[in-house]
């Protein structure tokens, strides 16, 4: 018996140990968060309750080993359990993809009243063509051979393309492929957007200055891309590559910040250290952004267009860049859109509406 | 603080158990003031881990302890002590408990706007008020003389393993090992204790807690998305999730009394598998079903009156336990339901039952039990009556959805290990290996490895489901 109960009492009093004096750490890669710290120990956080909550927090985000313990999870669900997803997520040829269920019409029709608001106060009497698109998440592709749940996204283009009957609908779900997003992460691979963009070209009326894919090269920013499902997602999946697209001009295109004030470059080496490496497409998140394009400028063509975007819009901008001497990109989730034309001289510029489906099922936080 | 959580078990317990340890050597090598340093140890423990996450029901509780402890030195001979005492313990539960309760009754019958007080409740009040009802009634009875040790009496009431979800201890059930001299830590009682605590805690997160994620999944589908077969997958993992979530923490209970040298009652015994609802009553939660028939159904006359005074009887007393599960006329309707259950088959359908083929009993059990489940945990009345007609198939859902099918496929295996855990079988095919490997020397040097190894895997993949998921409710804390 004292066999048994020494086996035991060292593996729980290994963990305790661990647990005491691990150092707390402040920033979680794999899951892109900070992590909680140590409560305030006050007689007035004690009394509330506030320390015990905040405690609890801070013990499992501190856990010693919390990735692999994570991932401990993670495995026991698919391999033991036999669930088909763990934490929403599930995985199917090593793409990660989250379920998107039900369609939330009320979040929908959220989107598209606050793109109306645009609409009727900015666009209505201007001539610019107006388009809108909805980019489909991995699950339009991975979810019916699973049996996984997903959007009702026939009703949800439907929706969109109704709501918005101001804008020329262009339909991009013939153009892509799961292999066309990250393995580990919710977003498309800029490299496989050829397609895509070649559709919102016609669509566009722009096929034409848009560049084939043989004038453009791939470079390759890392070939250990973990995205954001990776984390969620706590198992071990490998890394992928996350490329990019360049052409000579493009090189000398700035991007104007209006949140920062920087102008840098059109891809943002520096943010393959930080948090999230997609960032690397016009600096990540951002309310307004100005893309110039001189190369445009000089062969005469004098076209914008206004991109009203989500984080899939950044990694878009640049592969329709050849056709527009500016692309202005306004992220409505940080910028009120009253205040639009503070910032925006409205005059005749095409605008496109490229909006994921997640973003649209869950769009509360447009303003 | 709850024992499913990363704070009690690789904080505040380590703690606990190193200092009982500690202190419990000192008292085997004869020092005397080392048994009343247990009792305080535990005591301030029991103390700090009520007080914890909240710290304003700690003077609530503390205050019950005082008045219950110096009435209880007058109740063997005052008739007025006992009174006072039972209405302190009964006052306190029926304002933190049901008062919201009454008013909001009172406005639905009356008519009257009555707006609810808002009042919290204390987490195991139901289960501590019980524990001093029954020393407070045990002591006018006789049967116990008081506890004049104060520090022994406060331990009874808040000792952490049952304090918050039981078992319900009886007083003079315990009392031997209030008594710190009376109670031995030994090699065997911590590794048996542990395994206890260990196989309760893998019950609670592994299975409570999965199955619980299926309940909440449903309860936030769209009326649209719901179908006949979903429901009754959602009574099905409901039912297992009760009962692994409750006798779950009932044995991590038990496991920690036994590691500290104390032994509580057992409170399940499989109660999945009765023949019949009396069957299930005396398997399921059976500490609160002693203690309703020693301390209201037998003082009311028990079965000894006439039969319009016994269903009377029988009534008054399911009444009561559903409402000491919950200060909702859900509760009461389920409590009613099973008392209506119970009289049946004693007057008429316990005959049957003994005749009917053994897989019809347990269906007619199942398919009840499962039903009052469902009344169980329904947020109304309204609800638990939509939620039967669906099941019926006299809703308006259709029988099947792509969405049942792929919930039924992804959680079908843990279902499936729920059902089979639920029986007594792994506790058998344990044993047999055990019996069959304890014949050969290998076989027994195995055996010593593997069992622990087993349980160290189990507390690795706990803390793993701890360390990343969210989903940790005790149903029972609201009782």
């Amino acid at each position: 018996m004292k066999k048994k109960l020494t086996v035991l009492a060292a593996v729980f009093f290994a963990v305790t140990l661990a647990c005491w004096f691990h150092s707390p750490s402040e920033f979680s890669q794999s899951e892109r968060r900070q992590l909680v710290q140590f409560p305030e120990f006050t007689a007035e956080t004690v009394l509330s309750g506030q320390f015990a909550s905040e405690f609890e927090s801070y013990s499992l985000d501190q856990f010693p080993l919390r990735d692999p313990f994570r991932s401990l999870k993670a495995v026991t669900e698919y391999g033991l359990l036999q669930k088909k997803d763990n934490n929403d997520l599930y995985v199917k040829d090593g793409y990660v993809a989250q379920i998107l269920y039900p369609l939330s019409e009320q979040s929908v029709i959220h989107a598209t009243d606050r793109f109306r608001a645009v609409y009727e106060k900015y666009l209505s009497d201007s001539e610019g063509r107006i388009f809108v698109s909805v980019i489909p998440d991995k699950g339009y592709y991975m979810a019916a051979d699973g049996g996984w749940p997903a959007l009702d996204y026939d009703r949800l283009f439907e929706l969109v393309a109704s709501e918005m009957d101001y804008a020329k609908y262009v339909d991009l779900t013939g153009a892509l492929e799961t292999a066309d997003y990250y393995k580990t992460d919710s977003h498309w691979r800029q490299e496989a957007l050829t397609h895509a963009t070649a559709v919102l070209g016609d669509a566009m009326g722009i096929a034409g200055d848009l560049k084939k894919p043989e004038e453009m090269d791939v470079v390759t920013a890392t070939e250990n891309f973990r995205g954001v499902y990776y984390g969620q997602a706590a198992l071990p999946l490998p890394g992928e590559p996350l490329r990019y697209v360049i052409w000579d001009s493009l090189e000398d295109c700035t991007a104007y910040n209006f949140e920062t004030g920087e102008t840098t470059g059109v891809y943002q080496m520096e943010k393959l250290e930080g948090k999230d490496p997609y960032d690397i497409f016009l600096g990540g998140a951002c309310a307004l952004i100005t893309v110039d394009n001189p190369s445009a400028q000089a062969a005469g063509i004098d076209r914008e267009l206004i991109l009203f975007r989500d984080s899939f819009g950044s990694s878009m901008a640049p592969l329709l860049l050849p056709a527009y001497s500016r692309i202005t990109l306004v992220d409505l989730r940080y910028l009120k859109s009253d205040f639009l034309d503070q910032f925006i001289d409205f005059h005749g510029q095409d605008v496109l509406f490229l909006y994921g489906a997640a973003m649209l099922n869950e769009s509360y936080t447009l303003k | 603080m709850i024992f499913s959580s990363v704070p009690f078990l690789y904080y505040f317990f380590p703690v606990v158990i190193l200092l009982s340890l500690a202190v419990s050597r000192r008292q085997q090598d004869g020092r005397r003031t080392a048994g009343r340093l247990t009792n305080s140890i535990l005591l301030l423990a029991s103390l700090f881990f009520y007080g914890y996450g909240e710290p304003k029901y700690l003077l609530l509780m503390v205050f019950s302890i005082l008045s219950a402890w110096a009435l209880g030195l007058l109740v063997p001979k005052s008739r007025l002590a006992f009174l006072v005492s039972v209405v302190i313990s009964l006052g306190l539960l029926g304002w933190f408990k049901y008062a919201d309760f009454f008013v909001e009754s009172f406005a639905a019958v009356t008519g009257i706007p009555a707006e609810p007080l808002g009042i919290a409740l204390p987490i195991g009040i139901s289960f501590y008020t019980f524990q001093i009802l029954s020393y407070t009634i045990d002591l006018r009875r006789g049967k116990i003389a008081p506890q004049r040790n104060l520090i022994r009496f406060a331990m009874y009431v808040s000792l952490f393993p049952q304090l918050i979800a039981g078992p319900i201890v009886v007083y003079k059930n315990v009392e031997p090992q209030l008594d710190p001299h009376a109670r031995i830590i030994t090699a065997e009682s911590l590794y048996g204790g542990a395994r206890r605590f260990l196989m309760g805690l893998g019950k609670k997160v592994l299975l409570a807690n999965q199955l619980g994620q299926l309940t909440e999944i449903f309860g936030g589908l769209d009326a649209a998305d719901r179908s006949v077969a979903f429901y009754w997958i959602y009574a099905l993992a409901f039912s297992l999730q009760i009962y692994f979530d409750f006798s779950g923490y009932s044995d991590m209970a038990i496991g920690l009394g036994r590691m500290l040298g104390f032994t509580f009652p057992e409170n399940f015994n499989y109660p999945y598998i009765s023949r019949s609802i009396t069957e299930f009553w005396r398997r399921w939660h059976m500490t609160l079903g002693g203690w309703f028939r020693e301390y209201v159904y037998i003082p009311l006359g028990g079965n000894q009156v006439s039969f319009g005074r016994w269903v009377c009887n029988l009534f008054v007393v399911w009444a009561l336990t559903g409402l000491w599960h919950g200060a909702a006329w859900t509760f009461v309707v389920w409590g009613l339901f099973h008392g209506l259950l119970l009289l049946l088959e004693k007057r008429w359908l316990g005959g049957i039952l003994a005749k009917v083929p053994t897989f019809a009993a347990h269906a007619y059990t199942l398919l009840l039990v499962g039903i009052s489940m469902v009344i169980f945990n329904a947020d109304s009345l309204q609800e638990a009556g939509e939620y039967l007609l669906s099941m019926f198939g006299l809703g308006s859902v259709s029988a099947g959805s792509t969405l049942t099918w792929y919930y039924l496929r992804s959680y079908g295996l843990l279902l499936m290990a729920a059902i089979f855990g639920a029986t007594p079988l792994p506790k058998k095919i344990v044993g047999c290996i055990e019996e069959r490997a304890g014949k050969t020397d290998f076989g027994k040097k195995v055996l010593e490895w593997a069992e622990p190894a087993a349980l160290a895997c189990l507390l690795l993949v706990v803390t793993a489901y701890l360390v990343d998921g969210s989903f940790n409710p005790f149903l029972y804390f609201r009782f």
